[in-house]
Order: structure tokens, then C-alpha cells, then sequence
């Protein structure tokens, strides 16, 4: 740069200008596992050390170190020297990934060393870096759920003339055939009271004002709320939002906040709309509480395609480091996964063989670190929330290495045992699609195979659960609830809110920019936590991604093919 | 007064004629200066022109939860240097200067704001900037304060320099130029920032941006309107200069302090370095002798012989100053984090418009003169550089030994 300063400076024009570095790589790794982990680590071992710092040190660790004072006095285990001096959340994560390495292949394992080989980072920290994404989610879910279950519950539904109806959370409609002007009422329930200053109601998007919400006192704790949505005009599907928050504040952890219940998405429609509950969309809902969670598409006929936008965790860093890691094994098909450096497996990919796939989160309590715990019920001074099974993106490797169609990628997730909750959607090159989802048979709930969901020809998976509805049965475990995922995740309504609007766009053989231009609609995307967005075309074993900004669709798609 | 802090030779005023850009004490007589600077930073100029924050924003995310804010600031950062200067003419074709600056103190503030971001379920509003920073408390990391001081009597690097005046070719004397070229070269002594602290300043010639760690010069002086008093009524001069900065090596914060936002070690490698980009730059400048003054039968006129020539009782200059500016480039074992700061010192321009007033009290029979000076880096806008405003007030004394 210094040579030729003088010229460029005589010229008075700008030279020797840095150049940023490319924040999405295409790697291709020949040879053994340990070859191939090598040659990852190696040519990416700057994002490697950035990457796990970034998010993992900067950003993951102190924020699950914040629940320790709070897991402590549930299990005692994790009051040990070992996890003190900061040391909480990394151990935590660490505990989990030597138990989850139990379930890793001999060649994944090999990998792994390569990889660590390559990039000059520890093992264990390549370790934890390929496995806590399950093991964070298991253990964020049970963090979750308990604050969740301190908040005002939502106990009754009704519309005003009808008789009050227990509230049961369904991912279809509520109510039906309301009238177009209708009066609802909820009842809120909650020990430390409900704070009505903080009661929300919304309908489609417009907070309602204080003189469409008034409020009885039913009983201490117990708070009926009236709420006049007004003309909602022609007949339709809406959506009713109620949140409320108790009168007790808390600093734990910070900041100080009170109790806040999720926002319940109340899908229902006026009179003369004529649907069944089960066949109404949600609308879209635009009042910036939530975001788009991830939602995976497929597309069966003569030029099968998969698509998903990936949501989950970009914390101002995951995108700079995005890569496509293109496998060619010296047995074995070639595959891609869409990931990030450092990570040996996506939570998209498409093998050599043409079979495509590609998994979103689904919220569980049926999950393996809740199992472990359950193990040791009796005497909780044992428990440690520990992950086992095998991590989703490591299923999603073995699928792409040994599948020879959607039917047998199926078979294949369904045959492993699941560190956390997964909806996968696999398609191939001959127009075959498969849906499943997973969790972690803690409770005995199986595997679903949820391929009767297709809509036509489409296949569509958001984060939650369509068919494992009762992933979780409804109980107390050391005075904490477990219930199934429709009570407590964040991801519910708004999943179905996604898929919805996937819904609404497919049409009949669609084409690849089609689909491109669908994963940036607004209504898929995430702002903020957007990953990556992939289009599969499994017949022409070419796969197209765009990464590497928030959001991903922000940027174009680039094709990779997949080839022997 | 010349760019953030008064480069020594360009001070050296006391010389007859007023030429501004070539002025040389003659043989034997000292200069001694002493100025107090002051130097406010509040923006920086993008590749558009356009001011922008001297920090960036920093959006904040709570994981899993998407955006909680932006943390920005609008940091403004004043330098309070005192100058001392003192230059000898060696011959009356040689001065020999020095210049010690001290910062006496500096203060940031750092005006913090917040964006609000995401709608946070958790907690059942968006994050206010007091929620972000109690969030950010329970993760080690603590609030900076908004207001920062330091460097209390602290040196800058030290400048030694040389100006020669050359002899001009035949050809060129009816053109009534004077022509000087001249070295600089920057001492090390400066301090550098505190690297785990989130708001600090160094005094180093990179921390200032104000002057090179060598600087070549040449300048041109051409006074017209002389008064039979060897006074010229206006002086043109110009000076072309080439700065070099010298790379220099850093420690790279760990997080000791600050595990949020400032660690960096276990990516970008326990150092790294700076290699700041060298400057091209040109003045042109107009001197003015607005009040020539009375000269007084004094003990100074007596003891000198002659007063032709010395400097007008108030002299106005003007100056503009363009300086083109090399990339700086940052190296690390991390790319992303070298362009994350290279964006913004992408090669680019400086423009200076200064204004002096110098009162010579010479012919009134004081070896004194008193100056004050403003030099505004932001009334044109520059590109991919700080935007530094300088006021400076100072006085010299001439001396001589008959």
C-alpha cells in the first residue's frame, strides 16, 4: 500500500483502498473426515476463533451465566467450584457436548480432531462449538418455561351472550361464526394478582384503547377483562392478542421487569366466513412484537424444489461467517450443508444423490436435558442439565451421506435419538417430499412422520409443531411445570402465522426466482436473527443460498452444484 | 497554526518581510513560543462527506431474542495542549526547531443514545438504554461513564525540525520567490490510549492525526506591496508537504473490563498493528499586514541598527489547506475485525481553512508577539477523516545576543 502513496496522493484520487473480506465462503474438502475437517479448520481458522468468540464467549456464555444463581438452588450440582469464576455456562455447555459426543460416529469424531487440527483450537471447544445450538435450545426451553408458568395465566375464553369456555391453546381457530361486532371476554389468573395497567388487547394489529377494555375482579388473582373489538367489517379471519403482566416485579435477572405472559394469538372468524376451524389461515399480523421464525417448504412435481429461511441466532455476528461446505468423501455421495465456519454440518443441505433437506427448531420440553433431569427426580442434588442424542445437524450429515430419497432421509431422523425438538422437511430429485418432526421421546412421544400435512403438492414446516401437539404431557416436576410446546413457546402462533403466509403465496410450479422473491417477503423474514436462505433444487443437485448479511435475502443467491 | 496542533516552523513569524511559509529567524536569534491549543472533535467525515458519529453504532442483541437497541454515541473530545517552542537560527539559511507539546488534559463525552429494537417478551417492553445496561451489568459488563478525563499533563511526541532556505537559480530570482524546504520527525514520547478502557485517548501522532511521524516540506514565499519599511502589504505562500506515519503495534483489549463489548484478543491475536497511511498535502496562503504600525525610536531599534523589514504591528492570515490521505490499514489475525476499522479510514481528504491574527510589538519596542488563531477542519467537508477544530492563542519572544 505504502508504494505508490506519493503517486495516488499527486492524483489526488483514492487508491489502495481496503476491500472487505467475503463474509459467506464455498469450501470443498476432499478426502477422509479428518482430511476434510482439516482442511475446514485450516482455511477458515480466523472465522473459526472469531466466530466462537464472537457469539459463543461475547455473547452466549454470559448470557446463560446469568441463570445460574437461579438453576443453583433448584439443582445443587452446579453450586461445585468448577462451574464458579464465570465458568457456569461453559462447563454447562461442555458437560453436554462430551455427552453428546457418545452419539457422534467414529468418523464424525475424526472430523471434529481435523478440525481442530486445522484451525488450532481446542478440541473441547470444537466440541461445544458443534453441538451447543441442541444443547442451548433444551436448556433456554426449561429457562423459559419456568418463567413462563410465574406469569398470569389465561384461563377462559368467551364471546359475550355464551357461556364461559376453558382456554385451550390450538394452533387453528378458536372461535368460528363470531359476530362481526364482537364483545370477548378472558379471565386472568395469577397468585401475585394481574396488573391491570399492564393488560394488552389487540385486534389485527390496532391496540385496542381504554374504552374497549374494562375489567371485574372475579376473585383475588382472578381478573375478568371485557374487550370490544368493534366492526371488524366483512366477514373474515382475525386475530385477537391478549398480554398482561402480574404485580410482582423481579430483577432476576435483569432488568427489573414483572412477569409477563406470553402474547395469546386468539385466531378466530366473524359470521358468514364459512370455514372450519381447522382450514383458517392466520392472518397477517403486523404489530412488531414478534418476528418470523424459521419456516421450510417443499415442492413435489417434475422440478422438485426445497426451500427454507433460517431464523434463529445472528447475534451481529453469524453472518460474517457464514460458509457452504461442499463434502466429497472418498466414499460415499458428495453434499453441501449451508453453516458456518467451524460448524461441520447446516441446518440446510442436498447430497450428490439429489436428496435435499432441511430443519427448523420446534420448542419442546420433550427434550434431553429435561430427560436427564427427570432421571434423577428423586434426588435432585444429581441433576445436571445434560444433553444427549444426536444434534440435529449431525442427523441432517447422515441423512445427506447415506439417503436415496425423501422416504429414506425420513427413516433415517426417525431411527436417531434427538438432543432437542426438530420439524424437517427432506425432498429428492425424483419429486418425492417428506415432512417429520422430532423431540426427544423423554416422555415416550414418538416421532412424528407428518407427511399427511401436505397441502397439494407443498409440503410446509414452521418451528412449530403441526401434528405433535402433545409433545409434552401437562405435569409438576420438583414444583415446576412441564407442558406441551402450545402452552409456552414464543414460536407457536407465529408459526403458523409464517407457514400461513407460505401458504397463501405457493402456486403451482413455482420457479426458482419465484421462490427466491418469496423468502424475502417481509412476512418470512426476520430482521434481526435471519441466518441464511436456501433453494434446493434436488433434481439438478444445485443449491442456492443467500447469506452472509442480516437479512440473508438482502443479498443475492449464489448457486452451488453438487456433483460426484 | 497548520493542522491540530502548530507545526514548529510554520509559528516562526518573527522574520522580516512577514513571509509566512518560508520565515526564518536570522542567525542568532531564539524564538521562544508558547501557545495553548485547544482541539475539539465531534465528527467524522464519511465516504459521502457526510459527518457521521466518530463511533459507531452498536447494535445490541439479546440471543435468540433479535435486536434489544443500538447503542450510539455522540462523543466529543477536547484536548487542552499546551506548545513550547523554540527555534534558533543556526545561520540566517538554517533554524533549528523544537517543539514540546503537552497535553494538559483531556475529556470525552461521550453523549450515549439509544434505539430502541425489538418488542422483548421476556420482559414485556423494549429495552430502554438504563434496561440495556442493567442487562449488560448481569453479564460483567459495566456502564462507561459519559464523561471521561485524562491524560492530565501528559506529553504528545515531540517534534524536532530543520528548515533550510534555498538558494534560488538565477532564472527564478525576478520572480521574487523565496523558497524553503524543511524536515520534521516526531519523537515517540506521545502516551498511548488505554486499550481495555471503552473511552479513551492517546497523545501519539496516530491519537492526534494531526502531523507526521517525518514530514518533508517545501514552501514558497511571495510578498507583494513592499512598503519602503521593508513591510510587504500581502504575502502569498504556499507549501507542499509529505508526511510519513510510521506503522506501530498495539495490545489488543481482552475484556478484562469490558467482556462485552471489547473482546477481541482470542480472534484478533494479543497485538496488532496500524499502519496509518502516509498525507499529501498543499496550503496556499495570503498574509495581509494590516496595520504596518509606528516604529519607535526604542532600545530594541537602537541595539538592532536597522528595522527594515520587521513585521507590521497586526498581520491577518488566511489559509487553505488540502491534505489527500492514505488508507489506514489494520492487521490482525482477523480480517473481519481489520475492515470493520479499515471502512473507515478508507483513503480520503482533509480541507483546513484557517485564520490568524499575529500583534508584533517589535517596533514598539517589545521582542514579543501575540497570536490567536482559529483552524475549522468541518467548514468543508472531508472524506473518510476526523474533523478536528482548533483554537490556538500564544506569544513568542525574540531574542538575540549582540
Amino acid at each position: 500500500v505504502r508504494r505508490g502513496a506519493a503517486a495516488c496522493a499527486v492524483v489526488l484520487i483514492a487508491c489502495g483502498a481496503a476491500q472487505p473480506p467475503p463474509t459467506r465462503e464455498v469450501l470443498h474438502l476432499y478426502g477422509t473426515p479428518y482430511a476434510r475437517g482439516l482442511q475446514h479448520g485450516a482455511q477458515l481458522s480466523s472465522k473459526i476463533h472469531s466466530f466462537y468468540t464472537t457469539l459463543l464467549t461475547a455473547s452466549l456464555f454470559p448470557y446463560l451465566g446469568r441463570e445460574q444463581s437461579d438453576l443453583e438452588t433448584l439443582l445443587p450440582i452446579y453450586q461445585d467450584p468448577r462451574y464458579a469464576n464465570g465458568a457456569f455456562a461453559y462447563q454447562l455447555m461442555l458437560d453436554s457436548a462430551h455427552n453428546v459426543e457418545h452419539s457422534l460416529t467414529d468418523d464424525e469424531r475424526n472430523e471434529l480432531r481435523g478440525l481442530s487440527d486445522g484451525s488450532g483450537m481446542s478440541y473441547d471447544d470444537v466440541l461445544v462449538l458443534n453441538t451447543f445450538v441442541d444443547t442451548l435450545l433444551a436448556v433456554r426451553a426449561i429457562a423459559l418455561a419456568i418463567r413462563l408458568s410465574r406469569a398470569p395465566q389465561l384461563t377462559q375464553l368467551w364471546v359475550e351472550g355464551s357461556p364461559p369456555q376453558p382456554y385451550q391453546v390450538v394452533p387453528w381457530a378458536a372461535l368460528t361464526e363470531v359476530p362481526s361486532s364482537p364483545v370477548f371476554h378472558v379471565t386472568l389468573a395469577d397468585p401475585d394478582g394481574i396488573d391491570r395497567a399492564s393488560v394488552r388487547a389487540e385486534v389485527d394489529g390496532t391496540l385496542l384503547g381504554a374504552d374497549a377494555v374494562s375489567f371485574a375482579d372475579v376473585d383475588a388473582g382472578v381478573l375478568d377483562v371485557r374487550i370490544t373489538a368493534g366492526d371488524l367489517g366483512p366477514p373474515g379471519a382475525h386475530t385477537l392478542v391478549i398480554s398482561a403482566s402480574d404485580t410482582a416485579k423481579t430483577d432476576i435477572p435483569p432488568p427489573t421487569h414483572e412477569n409477563v405472559m406470553r402474547d395469546e394469538e386468539i385466531l378466530f372468524t366473524t359470521q358468514g366466513t364459512g370455514l372450519d376451524a381447522h382450514d383458517v389461515l392466520r392472518p397477517r399480523l403486523d404489530d412488531g412484537r414478534t418476528r418470523p421464525p424459521p419456516v421450510a417448504f417443499a415442492l413435489r412435481g417434475s422440478a422438485p424444489l426445497l426451500a427454507q429461511n433460517f431464523a434463529l441466532l445472528d447475534a451481529n455476528t453469524a453472518h460474517n461467517h457464514t460458509v457452504v461446505l461442499v463434502h466429497h468423501p472418498d466414499d460415499g455421495p458428495a453434499f453441501a450443508t449451508v453453516g458456518w465456519a467451524g460448524v461441520v454440518y447446516g441446518f440446510s443441505g442436498l447430497s450428490s444423490a439429489g436428496v435435499g433437506g432441511a430443519c427448523n427448531p420446534s420448542d419442546t420440553l420433550n427434550n434431553s436435558v429435561v430427560a436427564n433431569v427427570l432421571a434423577h427426580v428423586d434426588d435432585l442434588s444429581k441433576a445436571r442439565l445434560v444433553a444427549s442424542g444426536t444434534p440435529i445437524g449431525f442427523t441432517l450429515r447422515r441423512v445427506l451421506s447415506t439417503a436415496t430419497d425423501a422416504a429414506s432421509a425420513v427413516a433415517t431422523v426417525e431411527a436417531l435419538s434427538h438432543v432437542y425438538g426438530w420439524s424437517c422437511v427432506f425432498a429428492d430429485a425424483a419429486g418425492g417430499a417428506s415432512h417429520v418432526e422430532v423431540d426427544s421421546g423423554a416422555f415416550s412421544a414418538p416421532a412424528v412422520h407428518a407427511d399427511e400435512v401436505a397441502t397439494q403438492d407443498a409440503l410446509i414446516a414452521s418451528s412449530a409443531y403441526q401434528l405433535l401437539l402433545d409433545d409434552a404431557p401437562t405435569l409438576s416436576v420438583a414444583g415446576e411445570h412441564v407442558v406441551p410446546q402450545r402452552d409456552w413457546s414464543g414460536f407457536f402462533f407465529r408459526s403458523q402465522r409464517v407457514a400461513a403466509a407460505v401458504q397463501r403465496s405457493l402456486t403451482p410450479s413455482m420457479g426458482v426466482e419465484e421462490v427466491e422473491r418469496l423468502l424475502g417477503d417481509a412476512q418470512l423474514v426476520d430482521p434481526s436473527d435471519s441466518m441464511n436462505a436456501v433453494v434446493i433444487e434436488p433434481a439438478a443437485r444445485r443449491l442456492s443460498a443467500a447469506m452472509g448479511q442480516v437479512p440473508a435475502t438482502a443479498g443475492p443467491f449464489e448457486a452451488v452444484e453438487v456433483m460426484p | 497554526v497548520r493542522r491540530a496542533l502548530p507545526v514548529v516552523l510554520a509559528l516562526v513569524a518573527a522574520q522580516p518581510a512577514g513571509a509566512a511559509e518560508t520565515t526564518m529567524p536570522p542567525k542568532g536569534v531564539w524564538l521562544i513560543d508558547v501557545s495553548y491549543v485547544q482541539s475539539t472533535i465531534d465528527k467524522a467525515w464519511d465516504g459521502n462527506r457526510q459527518a457521521q458519529s466518530l463511533i459507531d453504532p452498536i447494535p445490541r442483541y439479546e440471543p435468540g431474542a433479535g435486536l434489544q437497541g443500538i447503542l450510539s454515541a455522540r462523543p466529543v473530545a477536547t484536548y487542552q495542549i499546551a506548545l513550547f517552542q523554540i527555534a534558533y537560527g543556526l545561520f540566517d539559511w538554517l533554524t533549528l526547531a523544537v517543539n514540546v507539546p503537552v497535553v494538559l488534559r483531556t475529556t470525552i463525552d461521550a453523549n450515549f443514545q439509544w434505539t430502541p429494537g425489538d418488542y422483548q417478551s421476556s420482559i414485556g417492553r423494549k429495552y430502554s438504554l438504563d434496561d440495556f445496561w442493567a442487562w449488560a451489568a448481569s453479564l460483567g459488563q459495566p456502564r462507561p461513564a459519559d464523561h471521561w478525563v485524562g491524560n492530565q499533563g501528559t506529553l504528545a511526541d515531540i517534534l524536532i525540525g530543520a528548515r533550510v532556505l534555498l538558494p534560488q537559480p538565477k532564472v527564478m530570482r525576478p520572480l521574487g520567490l523565496r523558497i524553503a524546504g524543511s524536515l520534521q520527525v516526531a519523537l515517540p514520547t506521545g502516551h498511548e490510549p488505554d486499550p481495555e478502557e471503552l473511552i479513551s485517548a492517546g497523545t501519539t501522532t496516530w491519537d492526534l492525526h494531526a502531523y507526521g511521524d517525518v514530514e518533508v516540506h517545501l514552501a514558497l514565499d511571495r510578498p507583494f506591496l513592499i512598503e519602503p519599511s521593508g513591510v510587504a502589504r500581502v504575502n502569498i505562500g504556499a507549501d507542499f508537504f509529505y508526511s510519513y506515519f510510521r506503522p506501530r503495534t498495539y495490545q489488543t483489549p481482552t475484556g478484562s473490563l469490558n467482556p462485552l463489548i471489547l473482546t477481541y484478543a482470542p480472534y484478533v491475536g494479543s497485538t496488532y498493528t496500524i499502519d496509518p497511511g502516509d498525507w499529501f498535502g498543499a496550503t496556499l496562503s495570503f498574509d495581509l499586514a494590516m496595520i504596518e504600525g509606528p516604529t519607535l525610536n526604542t532600545w530594541l531599534s537602537r541595539r538592532a541598527g536597522s528595522t527594515f523589514g520587521w513585521p507590521a504591528l497586526l498581520t491577518l492570515g488566511v489559509g487553505y489547506t488540502y491534505i489527500a490521505t492514505q488508507q489506514t490499514t489494520w492487521q490482525s489475525s482477523s480480517p473481519q475485525w481489520d475492515w470493520d476499522r479499515e471502512k473507515h479510514w478508507l483513503p480520503g481528504d482533509k480541507n483546513l481553512v484557517r485564520v490568524v491574527a499575529t500583534l508584533s510589538l517589535l517596533r514598539l519596542g517589545l521582542p514579543l508577539q501575540i497570536y490567536g488563531g482559529y483552524r475549522a477542519q468541518d467548514w468543508i467537508p472531508g472524506r473518510y477523516t476526523r474533523a478536528a477544530d482548533l483554537f490556538t492563542v500564544g506569544a513568542r519572544v525574540v531574542l538575540k545576543a549582540w
